[in-house]
């Protein structure tokens, strides 16, 4: 006998599809909204319905908009001239987060993975080449994970924008900020050296 | 919950939720070995840096009565190879490898040649070595090791390999290569010049450190590689989708 009503078994099974939601969570999150007003239930569902339709890319940075340029694209205090490539958006909101860079970015939406079937024409690379031949890009600051695919990609990237006449630049890698460098590992200790900066 | 310790080579990466890692292992004993690392995405102290694809690692595990999804709780790294990422050939082709072994490998079925022979393809991209060559010399040894070697020793109608009876036709179902004269057909399926047979003969049987000294041709790399990927494909009755990255690449 089927002890879950069809609608709530349905929205169970919709939860469960969302990443790291399992069926237990999935359950519990349902039950909770059963729980609530319908209208906190129907509200959540508006947004929901609404978000394709409001949200898309922008088409210069592909990041996720409102509005196309975006709002970062669109401000004419950043620097035009300078672009920052990231993996994913949450990457360029942590990059925004720091205040540090007051350029503009350009979003690749993943990285290379021949396991998944993503090349560098599944990814915006073909989108960004031709990005630095129409506006006067001065220099690209590719700041992608210092993973084995992040790394890759930013060594495919660079091969790419070679033939282009500007300034590439890489996110250092090093200790992190109040590291004791007893406890940092091998890999990252010698890459720290390598790029080692010269304060005299 | 059994704790456990192996060595083993990564092979594929997955995220999991908000801050887990899936990870399968290449293990000399245990063969394909899957785990879940927990918090691995915001380590700082165990698993940062290590759990990484290509790296040989020292891993310590919990094993499950219930399910073949170990713990891992904790990774010291034993050799990295930093080189393959930043040439895309290599990187290519350490993942085509890893992606061959994905399928080809199974759980608690362990082979030692087979994970000398990862650790030496990968030394190998790392040194930047020829990736479509690694490539050649991986999967034939592999299919060896797993019981699938291809015959390039002659046609498997008449035993003969001489330029009267060539060209020659790679036939996947026969694990084998078939000259003009004893071919049903007449048109020439998965063409295989002698060289690209005798070649394939020696990359099977030379010892590791003897074999990476083969030069092939580029004639001869592209019928290798291509009748690799056929007869893996036959055998699998699937498509690896790394192949097309690294045709790409290469």
């Amino acid at each position: 006998m089927n002890v879950v009503p069809p609608a709530l078994e349905l929205l169970i099974n919709d939860l469960s599809k969302l990443p790291g939601i399992g069926k237990k969570t999935a359950t519990r999150l349902a039950l909770y909204l059963l729980r609530r007003p319908a209208i906190e239930a129907r509200n959540l569902a508006g947004d929901i319905y609404d978000l394709h339709d409001s949200i898309k890319l922008c088409g210069n940075c592909f990041t996720f908009s409102e509005t196309d340029p975006c709002p970062l694209c669109a401000d004419p205090r950043r620097d035009p001239t300078l672009i920052c490539v990231v993996e994913e958006p949450g990457d360029m909101m942590a990059v925004e987060k720091t205040g540090a860079f007051k350029g503009r970015y350009h979003i690749l939406h993943g990285v290379l993975s021949p396991m998944d079937g993503i090349g560098p024409a599944e990814i915006k690379i073909d989108a960004l080449l031709s990005r630095i031949d129409r506006q006067q890009i001065k220099e690209i600051l590719i700041a992608t994970s210092s993973t084995v695919p992040g790394e890759a990609t930013a060594a495919y990237l660079i091969q790419r924008l070679q033939e282009k006449k500007i300034k590439i630049t890489r996110l250092a890698c090093g200790i992190p900020m109040g590291m004791d460098i007893k406890y940092a590992d091998d890999l990252t200790l010698s890459r720290a050296i390598e790029s080692r900066e010269n304060t005299g | 919950m059994n704790e456990k310790q192996t060595k083993g080579v990564v092979i594929k990466v997955t995220d999991h939720g908000e801050s887990d890692k899936i990870v399968t292992f290449y293990c000399p004993e245990l063969g394909r070995l899957t785990g879940i690392a927990k918090g691995a995405k915001r380590s700082k102290k165990r698993f940062v840096n290590k759990l990484e694809l290509f790296s040989l690692l020292n891993i310590v595990f919990a094993t499950n009565r219930y399910s073949s999804l170990v713990r891992v709780d904790r990774a010291e790294l034993l050799q990295s190879h930093p080189a393959i990422p930043h040439h895309f050939q290599s990187y290519a082709g350490a993942m085509l490898i890893c992606e061959l072994l994905l399928n080809w490998s199974r759980e608690n079925d362990g082979d030692q040649r087979l994970f000398r022979l990862l650790l030496w393809s990968l030394e190998q991209l790392d040194n930047q070595q020829s990736a479509a060559g690694i490539i050649i010399i991986f999967y034939s040894r592999m299919l060896g090791i797993s019981g699938y070697k291809p015959q390039f020793g002659g046609c498997l109608g008449c035993g003969k390999l001489s330029p009267d009876v060539a060209p020659f036709s790679f036939r996947p179902s026969r694990s084998g290569i078939i000259c003009r004269r004893c071919s049903p057909e007449k048109r020439i399926i998965n063409p295989v010049a002698i060289n690209t047979a005798k070649l394939m003969r020696l990359v099977a049987e030379l010892p590791l450190e003897k074999v990476s000294r083969l030069q092939f041709s580029a004639a001869s790399q592209a019928e290798a590689l291509a009748l690799l990927r056929v007869y893996g494909n036959f055998l699998l009755q699937r498509e690896i989708s790394s192949w097309s990255f690294f045709t790409t690449a290469n």
